[in-house]
């Protein structure tokens, strides 16, 4: 085909994203996964024939989209394009291929054009369990999180694996969620390459190789340009604060501009090492964290795609909590991956001030609760989540009850209700939790609940920041720190704690940083 | 007799006023919309069109319909009077906390609709319902005195209820309204199990504050409308035109303004789906492009769409997630960023974007000559030859080509192309970004729309709709007559209509038919109810019936229609085959394991279908074209012979490429296709 202008290229393009933005759409609709369809905990993305990403949709949150970026040529890496036939749908929820933990399950469906492999539609979503430990950071090592899917075919040619289905039936709590959401997933995959298809057919195109390669390169050339404004140089930034089970972690970032080539080097040596608790992070979800500060700062208007991502380099060394190693547990690798941009927009605040902002209350609050409803039956309740307050901005307040780098929603109070019997008793704004400053940061939230079953329960809570502040940027003030008592009493623990049947938790997120002198 | 039929819409711009009566005639005209008080141009329109017809305002027989953007208004500009707001204890932050969602992830920047209702005028009740339905506690007396007593303190008139779990049981709400009403009569109680009866507090509390809000603004508005009219003689209740596409009487709409947002959007859709049942077309897309946005909504069976949720007062670039929700029923309906003033450029990828910013009226487009500089679809329009410059508005804003090339002549440096490749890059891109909308809107609801018609109107609707059609695989578009007063048309096609919805939770396998029956019962009552109040006799009331169900574990419902009334054992039978086939249609796979459950019942209640219907005069011979242009299409330059609409006449056919110009709109035919002029006064352009 001849030459993409600028007109037949932007409509093309918008089109790409579009399939791709539908599908998450649908997605989230139909999910069985309350964190999926409340919060849109999950990411979908477009492949070309090289299993580079191409289009993704906007969705709820950095750890999974720029995942996915990597996880398509991940999976070709095992199971070679040669080998695949119509009909194929690939499976993985290995965490150093994907998203990082066991719940988030990754499909790639190949798509076929005349016969002829032109691409991927791929999705990941949280599902509600994965067998094993559960939400929370108290496994031990990684086998005892969950199910351990390698990279494999779900169906073959259009039939499903009916090996592969009765492992995975025989090991999740949930199964026909687990299947419902699977099958939402294969037939979003399905539609998206139909749609890619009726794309080519309207513009007359054998495959998207030329368009592909194109939208790569322009993403790519756009984002050397923004980088080569900067001014060359390594700035430093570091950050701290402290997990469940009390732990302190220190993320040092070096970020080197190089303003000849274009590209952004982030390295975390000096971070803190290993940690025995599910929480460390594997690298391609330090990447997506780290990509998505820089981009979210540098340009976030651009679309995501392998050419938006390319000039951003992360490294981190091998004994270091976000270069997770076999068999470290990894199960909880959001509480830490969520802080990971903070270091970096620290590092950056020295290139644009005018455009970064303060750090914020860092991870969401992630609980899940387990136990006996009152005629005795089991439940085993979806993840949910809660903010604390986001940083101030340059010239802005920050939001409260609103999360940084994460976008993903809160499950409604009425959802919860509806699904377990629990009973929340506060959720409102707590007053002056963010820091003081010119531009004051987001203030944390309360939130308080029991259950109504008469049963002892079982809580898994991911609090962080109990100790420690988000740092006010250029003079102003810090957030305060959390809080999070059992009837009355501070908590924090790396494992799933034993409630009484009238045990009353209240959490009070933290607050953000503040943005100037007041 | 003759009866005479009155309409009036109200926009933000224009207020129009369609006068038919029952003999065939017909009168339409326009003003400016007075937003000082938008009664003075509700009357003034009326009086352009009654002097016209040579009648008085009391001859006015058959109904008075009206559409109105009162309700949008209040919320944008925020002048309404404080209204306060009542929670469960413990949740006054409800609105501030949102749903947590950063609806932007990329872009830390991003902001918020402020809340309607602060902080300082919410209240927390100690009251408590569960998600069974069962109550923890009910409502005190005291408690109610006390925010009654802080209400006439603050001055607030109209509150705002939302109390936990009250979709599922609205006893508590129910409580605090009847003690509410017997120690402070005067303030208006809104319920959120009467507006929004749906899971979700966040949802249910911003609908239900947005009522509360506008009610004290809507009620006296259409108090002083029905005052007016009956003073005058006219002796029933005028209609409203409601967001779902039903019309309902004042005194109920002014209760729920809520319900009536949309009310113009709607009646232009409206207007499409009779034009299809007219033609005996089931599917089409109504397409309405302006001068800022397009919209565009799908008729199915004859009926727009209509959805559950959408979003008003988008504050941050108009981005989806910045505004406030609303749930209740409305056409459903897309709206993007791209009319005759979207301003084109080129960004830091050389790409071509076009919209969503709009240049508005003012600059406006280069080609206004108002110091706009940067190029707009409007532009492009000219540059292309589509438009004439001498012909804008029949004449009255004359259009400046030279300005208009020079804009587009600067796209062109950028991208490397030839001026009128440019124009027609603009042309294309924005006929594809809207084509596109349509497309993901579609394929959301899970309808086909290749081949589907167009219904083209609106001020550049018709100047692109060929182009838009040919990208969804269309072969028809239909031109409208009344284009340029269609939504004030539309108030009078409309059969009143109210649709209701009872909670009904029970999974399939367990339904206690002699529970849904009564609840039923009570659907059917409430609808007949309201439209016996618009002045409908038993006998014209229709009803359809339809449930919400969804598979066990899943949050998110899908409205089924039943083959008749539930109560009918016939009807009981296939609700699960119904609820699969409308499921694979929206997802592409059933899951045969999953249990089903419904959710909620729903009955829609209708009057009859209204037969007021203009004839459209048509000149008797057909016309030759008036002149004929260079028009510039896809690396051609090509003659292209120039109608005016006045002058068609009935069964004349013409071969594309053909302009009709008529004063407000130009309607485009590329190649390739066929015009046709219909009886009842459309343009139908066919392609095979």
């Amino acid at each position: 085909m001849a030459k993409l202008d600028g007109i037949e290229l932007e409509i093309m393009w918008s089109n790409m994203i579009s399939i791709v933005s539908e599908q998450a759409r649908a997605l989230q609709r139909i999910a069985f996964s309350p964190i999926v369809r409340e919060a849109g905990d999950l990411a979908t993305a477009l492949f070309d024939a090289d299993a580079r990403m191409v289009a993704q949709a906007v969705t709820g949150t950095p750890g999974h989209i720029n995942s996915l970026a990597a996880a398509a040529a991940n999976i070709i890496g095992v199971i070679p394009a040669e080998t695949l036939q119509p009909g194929d749908v690939l499976i993985t929820n290995d965490p150093w291929m994907s998203a990082g933990h066991f719940f988030d399950i990754t499909l790639l469906t190949p798509i076929f054009r005349n016969d002829r492999l032109i691409g991927y539609c791929g999705s990941t979503i949280h599902h509600t369990d994965i067998g094993g430990y559960g939400v929370g950071a108290g496994a031990r090592d990684i086998h005892e999180e969950g199910l351990w899917i390698p990279s494999l075919k779900l169906y073959e040619s259009g039939k499903p694996n009916e090996t592969l289905h009765a492992i995975i039936r025989q090991n999740v709590r949930t199964p026909d969620a687990i299947f419902g959401d699977l099958s939402a997933q294969v037939s979003s995959g399905k539609m998206g390459g139909e749609r890619l298809n009726a794309m080519c057919d309207r513009y007359g195109l054998d495959d998207i190789g030329e368009l592909s390669r194109e939208v790569i390169s322009r993403a790519e050339a756009s984002t050397r340009d923004d980088i080569r404004k900067l001014p060359a140089g390594t700035f430093h930034g570091e950050t701290q604060f402290d997990v469940p089970g009390g732990e302190a972690i220190t993320l040092k970032v070096a970020l080197t501009i190089d303003n000849e080539a274009g590209e952004i080097t982030v390295d975390f040596a000096g971070s803190s090492g290993p940690s025995a608790s599910g929480i460390n992070v594997v690298t391609a979800y330090t990447h997506a964290y780290s990509t998505f500060a820089i981009r979210s700062i540098l340009n976030p208007e651009l679309p995501n795609n392998a050419g938006s991502l390319a000039p951003i380099k992360v490294v981190a060394p091998t004994e270091c909590i976000v270069n997770a190693q076999y068999p470290s547990p990894v199960n909880a690798r959001h509480v830490v991956g969520m802080y990971v941009p903070f270091p970096i927009l620290k590092a950056l605040a020295q290139v644009v001030p005018e455009k970064v902002l303060a750090e914020g209350s860092g991870a969401v609050w992630t609980i899940q609760i387990q136990g006996r409803s009152s005629d005795g039956k089991p439940f085993t309740s979806s993840m949910f989540n809660y903010s604390g307050g986001m940083g101030a901005r340059a010239d802005k307040a920050g939001l409260s009850a609103t999360c940084y780098p994460t976008g993903v929603a809160a499950v409604p109070i009425e959802v919860l209700e509806a699904s377990i019997p629990i009973e929340f008793t506060r959720k409102e704004i707590a007053a002056d939790t963010g820091g003081t400053g010119k531009y004051p940061g987001g203030n944390g939230q309360y939130v308080e609940f029991r259950l109504r079953s008469g049963n002892s329960w079982l809580l898994n809570a991911l609090p962080s920041r109990l100790d420690s502040r988000a740092e006010g940027l250029f003079g102003a003030g810090s957030g305060e720190p959390g809080q999070f008592l059992i009837n009355g009493t501070s908590s924090s623990e790396a494992k799933k704690l034993e409630m009484g049947a009238d045990d009353l938790v209240l959490m009070r997120t933290p607050g953000g940083g503040g943005s100037g002198a007041a | 007799m003759t009866k005479y039929a009155l309409a009036v819409d109200i926009g933000g711009t224009f207020t129009d006023a369609v006068l038919i009566a029952s003999d065939g005639g017909s009168w339409t005209d326009k003003t400016l919309t007075t937003h000082d008080n938008l009664l003075d141009g509700f009357f003034r329109a009326s009086q352009l069109v009654l002097d016209d017809a040579g009648i008085k305002l009391k001859d006015v027989n058959d109904v008075v319909a009206h559409a109105t953007t009162i309700v949008t208004n209040v919320l944008i500009e925020r002048k309404g009077a404080p209204a306060g707001l009542v929670v469960t204890s413990g949740f006054r932050d409800v609105l501030y906390i949102r749903d947590e969602h950063r609806y932007d992830m990329f872009d830390p920047q991003l902001e918020y609709a402020d809340p309607l209702i602060p902080r300082e005028h919410t209240w927390g009740l100690d009251e408590r319902s569960y998600a069974d339905g069962t109550i923890g506690k009910t409502v005190d007396e005291d408690d109610v005195q006390k925010i009654a007593d802080d209400l006439a303190k603050e001055n607030i008139s109209s509150v705002a209820v939302c109390l936990l779990n009250s979709y599922r049981n609205p006893q508590n709400e129910h409580q605090f309204k009847a003690l509410m009403s017997k120690i402070a009569p005067h303030v208006i109680v809104t319920l959120s199990s009467d507006v929004a009866p749906q899971m979700r507090e966040y949802l249910r509390a911003s609908t239900c504050a947005i009522n509360a809000y506008a009610v004290s603004t809507t009620r006296p508005y259409l108090n002083a409308l029905m005052e007016h009219l009956q003073n005058e003689g006219v002796e029933r209740e005028p209609l409203i035109m409601l967001s779902n596409g039903g019309v309902i009487g004042a005194g109920v709409a002014g209760t729920y303004p809520v319900r009536m947002i949309e009310s113009g959007p709607a009646a232009g859709a409206l207007v499409a789906g009779h034009v299809a049942r007219k033609n005996g077309i089931d599917n089409l897309l109504s397409f309405d492009m302006g001068g800022t946005t397009a919209k565009a909504c799908l008729i199915q069976n004859g009926e727009p769409l209509v959805t559950g949720d959408f979003e008003v007062d988008r504050r941050y670039r108009f981005k989806p997630g910045s505004g406030m929700p609303i749930t209740v029923p409305s056409i459903d309906m897309i709206e993007i960023g791209a009319g005759g003033g979207s301003v084109a450029r080129v960004n830091n990828l050389g790409l071509l974007k076009v919209g969503p910013d709009s240049a508005g009226s003012n600059p406006g487009p280069a080609c206004y000559g108002q110091g706009g500089e940067d190029a707009c679809v409007t532009d492009a329009d000219v540059v292309l030859g589509i438009l004439d410059p001498e012909h804008f508005l029949g004449g009255d804003m004359p259009l400046d080509r030279a300005k208009a090339e020079a804009s587009v002549q600067l796209l062109a440096d950028k991208l490397g192309v030839s001026m009128l490749d440019a124009a027609y890059g603009v042309f294309s891109v924005v006929g594809e970004s809207m084509a596109a909308a349509a497309r993901a809107h579609a394929t959301d609801r899970g309808v086909n729309y290749r081949g589907m018609p167009l219904f083209a109107f609106g001020g550049a609707g018709p100047v692109h709709a060929c182009y838009v059609a040919e990208r969804l695989d269309g072969t028809q578009i239909i031109y409208p007559p009344m284009a340029s007063v269609l939504s004030a048309y539309g108030t009078l096609v409309t059969p009143a209509r109210l649709d209701l919805a009872r909670g009904g939770l029970s999974r399939l396998v367990d339904i206690d038919w002699a529970a849904v029956s009564p609840l039923i019962a009570d659907l059917c009552a409430e609808g007949k109810a309201a439209l016996n109040d618009a002045g409908i006799a038993d006998d014209a009331i229709r009803y359809d019936f339809a449930a919400d169900m969804r598979y066990v574990g899943q949050q998110t419902e899908v409205t089924v229609p039943l083959a008749g009334d539930p109560r009918d054992p016939d009807n009981q039978r296939e609700l699960r085959q119904r609820y699969d086939v409308a499921y694979e249609n929206l997802y592409g796979v059933k899951l045969d394991d999953m249990q089903v459950e419904v959710v909620s019942w729903r009955a829609t209640a209708r009057g009859g279908e209204s037969e007021r219907r203009p004839d459209i005069e048509l000149a008797a011979q057909s016309a030759a074209p008036k002149t004929t242009r260079k028009v510039y299409i896809e690396g051609q330059s090509m003659d292209v012979p120039i109608f005016d609409r006045a002058s068609l006449s009935v069964g004349q056919e013409i071969n594309g490429p053909v302009i009709v110009e008529e004063r407000e709109t130009t309607a485009f035919i590329l190649p390739g296709w066929r015009l046709s002029v219909h009886a009842d006064g459309s343009l139908i352009a066919n392609c095979d």
